[in-house]
């Protein structure tokens, strides 16, 4: 590690929202310093022995037993089932309350302590947001059609973002050429100034009932946009060659992809397509393995950033421009644990009372079925199939909702056997264990039947959609559980509003449609045995989350927001967040394509910040 | 003496940061594991130490699989210049192994190449003075009464945790569990593992098969209570015993290891009820948590990479491969296809697997 020294910029997280900044400064020609707590796990191109730290191993991403140990909790002395990369509950647990819950330690699905972030473990999903979905304070304004909202919530905390799409687009073309996203554009109905995909592979045969299904109720589909790269990707030179050309070759479609770091690197994470191309310029520092106590400032100026190094011992470093890419909620703490060390840093970073607010995820959910078929899915990746017919205006407000969503399906759900019997009978992908190990009349020859009537048999159809922002729904700092450092953990006390759990059913009955008409051929008579929204869910207790987003939300209006326009606190001069926090909406889609063009937009504005 | 392995500071610190370094000192990772005041407790996942992983010899990744690189590591508490140095079984057991610094941090770390299927006793000598390795849960006792630090490397088959007793009433209890009992399934199983090549025996299954287990899920829960999951060996050692006790009070005259199947399948059902009317519920609560922990480990042990001990031969994943019928016409895969419902072996390493690229 570099002895301490002045960087002009230092991105504490690697992630969707750090790496896209890296990217665009170090080819600026400024010095960057990138610190990760987790470490620079290799796949098998980069590692000295060419040997992948990933493994194409269901043990390394459905971990071992541990138990809750912090005394105290609602789910203490439960068992928990953390990945490689995940961290250990014991040591740096979240804290989540939802009304008549008390507080249960978790942690959000793809947390990825390690460069790349939760893009290392990411099923890769890479859809841009609607218009509409920026707009959401204009769009539902004067509006008295949006139902299951008795107390007028969705017009009041309703935000515009204050840029518009326009403003986004040519970030969303950037980051969709950067990254190397493969997909088809044809039948979306997002605005897009350049087609910058890759070929998609050919789709998993059982995606073809979500296909047919989609088609049969007037959904136009087109290939879900993927992070996984199918062809030589020039900006980041990752060749691809021969491999993954025939269908009995090693290329990238296999099952070890979504929920796992790929080996081979085909997936197109911030490692491989943002920050190893620029990993051996000088201009250039990469520290792993250090973890980020807390910001110090003076008047408006961030100065310092104190490290724990990969010993544990104290470090700190100086640059002209810090920007917090840690992941939503690590991000708020880590502004509030400097808050709660400095009374004039705390008086800028709360200049109002939102710094932890409105925090967001999805509404998500879906519909899942045995089809009339068997496919092997482990030749596949994370989707196949998407559509933006739930994201017109008109659909919107036909169904009473505030906002849209995006539908598609998901090929690589349980199509490993340990993932199968794992999520076996859950409402959704992460309730562990609970289904086998109680269904206890699967044994012998039933549980043969089991295998028959489950494995590469299933296919659900997923989506996204906004959720409502509820000034209630945040993130704090736990009053007594400390991390392994003693600082306070992240509290998040969040809860669903009635329309969120109205969208959700409404959205779901049309994922059921999906796979209703494409397993019959459009007859709409398959049976379909699950559906529903998370809210449903034991999950809802089990983890907060995939996706965390909100609680630094921009704004035009220092009054209303904690960050400005281009991502920087309010009365610091130099500090940024550029991950999901900065969303007042959370979006129609999964969010790491438009926090990476969000990333590289902020980029654009230090490099003409003057700052540096 | 074995070959030192030339891994870099990178990848020991990967390992180090989230497990060691901290400034806690709470025992928050005894689930029951550790003795009260162990400072193993304090450690994130101690069982990966010392670190078993892939191996390379710099000429033939086929030829390298035969072993593992087995990294130690050990951290120095003060700022003093120490010499810290390993000796094992799996070298000469006299010769000490010098432990290098880490650049610019507290460990000393060496990584050798040690064959897989074995297991092994180590210490470090700090400063010349013998000591235990203060991370690695793992110790065993020798003949001769001391103790040691151990571990095992992948696709082990040399029991660790169980006596012979316990192994013969495990194989009846996940036999039991398990989808392999039908005739077409032992068929299909007796035909595959006899079709492997004899590099495969050797390396996959050998001493698996001689236990008479189904695919090696015995062999997988003995090495998985004796590493990620030490705190559920307690779990186990009590349940067999209960266990043994109630088969031997309902039929004096047999061995439990030789009685009926329905003799199993009745106690299975009472303990998945709670109605085990001869179980000492003072020594273990609940038939039904041990029921719970069996199921989940013997799935894990049928289908998880045969490098764990269990899915012997990649038997069971074979067995989702060509037993899983057409649900559209009811046939059976072609055993001679390369296309099944489960092509496993294109995504793995070679030899296990076929992948071009992928090293494991």
């Amino acid at each position: 590690m570099p002895q301490p020294t002045q960087f002009d910029v230092i991105i504490i997280g690697s992630g969707a929202g750090g790496a896209p900044i890296a990217h665009t400064l170090v080819n600026a020609g400024k010095s960057v310093l990138m610190i990760d707590k987790g470490p620079l796990l290799r796949p098998q191109d980069d590692d000295p022995l060419g040997l992948s730290d990933y493994k194409r191993d269901e043990l390394m991403s459905d971990g071992p037993e541990k138990r809750l140990t912090i005394p105290g909790l609602a789910n203490t002395g439960a068992s928990f089932y953390t990945s490689h990369v995940e961290p250990d509950l014991n040591d740096e647990p979240h804290i989540y309350r939802k009304d008549g819950s008390g507080d249960l330690a978790t942690i959000e699905g793809y947390t990825c302590q390690c460069v790349g972030g939760g893009t290392q473990h990411y099923g890769g999903v890479s859809l841009r947001f609607s218009a509409t979905d920026l707009r959401l304070r204009s769009f539902n304004q004067g509006r008295t059609d949006v139902r299951n909202d008795p107390d007028g919530v969705v017009a009041r905390e309703a935000r515009d973002w204050p840029i518009s799409y326009d403003d986004l687009e040519p970030y969303y073309s950037k980051a969709e050429k950067l990254v190397g996203i493969n997909g088809t554009r044809e039948n979306q109905a997002k605005r897009a100034s350049e087609d910058n995909y890759q070929t998609p592979l050919p789709p998993n045969p059982i995606s073809e009932y979500a296909r047919v299904g989609m088609v049969a109720l007037g959904m136009k589909p087109y290939r879900t946009p993927q992070a996984v790269i199918t062809q030589d990707h020039a900006p980041s030179g990752r060749t691809v060659g021969r491999l993954g050309q025939l269908p009995w070759d090693g290329g990238p479609k296999t099952a070890y992809v979504n929920r796992y770091g790929d080996p081979l690197d085909f997936k197109s994470n911030t490692w491989v397509s943002l920050l190893r191309p620029i990993s051996r310029k000088p201009n250039f520092a990469l520290w792993p393995n250090c973890n980020v106590t807390h910001l110090e400032s003076t008047g408006a100026r961030v100065t310092t950033v104190s490290v724990r190094d990969p010993s544990g011992r104290p470090r700190s470093v100086a640059g002209k421009v810090v920007v917090v890419a840690c992941s939503a909620i690590e991000s708020v703490r880590l502004l509030m644990l400097s808050a709660e060390r400095s009374a004039d840093f705390s008086g800028r970073i709360h200049q109002n009372d939102l710094l932890g607010k409105y925090f967001l995820t999805h509404c998500f959910g879906g519909a899942s079925a045995v089809m009339p078929g068997r496919f092997d899915k482990s030749l596949t990746v994370d989707s196949d199939w998407a559509t933006d017919f739930c994201g017109s205006e008109e659909f919107i407000r036909a169904n009473g909702l505030w906002a849209g969503a995006t539908i598609y399906n998901n090929t690589s759900d349980q199509a490993l056997p340990i993932a199968l019997a794992r999520t076996h009978g859950a409402a959704d992908l992460d309730t562990l264990w609970h289904g086998f190990n109680n269904d206890f009349s699967v044994v012998g020859d039933r549980f043969a039947g089991f295998l028959n009537n489950e494995f590469n048999r299933r296919l659900s159809v997923s989506f996204m959609a906004n959720q409502v922002p509820q000034k209630t729904n945040r993130i704090e700092l736990h009053p007594t559980v400390r991390d392994k450092w003693g600082r306070r953990v992240a509290y998040i006390i969040k809860n669903w509003h009635p329309h969120d759990q109205f969208l959700m059913d409404t959205i779901a009955a049309r994922c059921r449609d999906v796979l209703a008409f494409g397993g019959d051929n459009g007859g709409g008579h398959y049976p379909v045995e699950g559906f529903g929204g998370v809210y449903l869910s034991e999950n809802a207790l089990a983890r907060i989350a995939n996706h965390i987003l909100g609680g630094a939300r921009f704004g035009a209006d220092e009054a209303d927001s904690v960050l400005d326009k281009n991502c920087r606190a309010w009365h610091f001069d130099n500090l940024y967040v550029a991950d999901g926090a900065f969303m007042p909406t959370s979006g129609s889609g999964n969010p790491t394509l438009t926090i990476q063009a969000n990333a590289f937009r902020v980029g654009d504005a230090l490099l003409q910040s003057g700052l540096i | 003496m074995p070959t030192i392995v030339p891994r870099d500071d990178l990848y020991v610190l990967n390992h180090c940061a989230r497990s060691l370094a901290r400034d806690n000192t709470d025992a928050r990772h005894d689930y029951g594991q550790y003795a009260a005041g162990d400072t193993r407790a304090r450690i994130a996942e101690a069982w990966r130490f010392p670190i078993v992983d892939s191996y390379f010899d710099g000429r033939s990744y086929d030829d390298s699989y035969a072993f593992n690189t087995v990294t130690f590591v050990y951290a120095i508490e003060d700022d003093r210049a120490h010499d810290v140095a390993v000796i094992g079984t799996f070298a000469d057991l006299v010769t000490p192994i010098p432990l290098r610094p880490v650049a610019d941090s507290v460990y000393r770390s060496v990584s050798v190449a040690v064959p897989k299927g074995q297991v092994h006793r180590y210490r470090f000598l700090v400063d010349g003075r013998s000591v235990l390795d203060p991370i690695n849960p793992q110790r065993t006792t020798n003949p001769d009464g001391t103790e040691w630090s151990r571990f095992f490397t992948q696709f082990c088959t040399q029991i660790v945790s169980f006596e012979r007793w316990e192994i013969a009433l495990l194989t009846r209890l996940t036999d039991h569990i398990l989808p392999f009992r039908t005739v077409q399934a032992q068929r299909f199983l007796n035909l595959y593992l006899n079709g492997l090549d004899r590099a495969s025996k050797d390396l996959q299954y050998a001493r698996a098969y001689r236990f008479d287990q189904p695919i090696g899920v015995v062999n997988f829960i003995d090495k998985i209570v004796a590493r990620e999951e030490s705190h559920r060996l307690i779990d186990y050692k009590i349940c067999l015993e209960l266990i043994d006790r109630v088969l031997r009070r309902r039929n004096p005259f047999e061995e439990p290891a030789h009685m009926p199947a329905a003799m199993y399948a009745d106690l299975y059902d009472q303990m998945a009820d709670e109605n085990v009317p001869e179980w000492d519920r003072s020594r273990y609560g609940s038939p039904r948590f041990f029921l719970q922990l069996l199921r989940r480990h013997t799935y894990t042990g049928a289908f998880s990479h045969p490098k764990y001990g269990g899915n012997a031969g990649a038997a069971g994943w074979a067995y989702l491969s060509y037993n899983l019928k057409d649900p559209l016409t009811g046939a059976l895969p072609d055993p001679a296809a390369q296309s099944t419902a489960f092509d496993w072996s294109r995504a793995l390493e070679k030899p296990l697997g076929r992948n071009p690229e992928y090293h494991g």
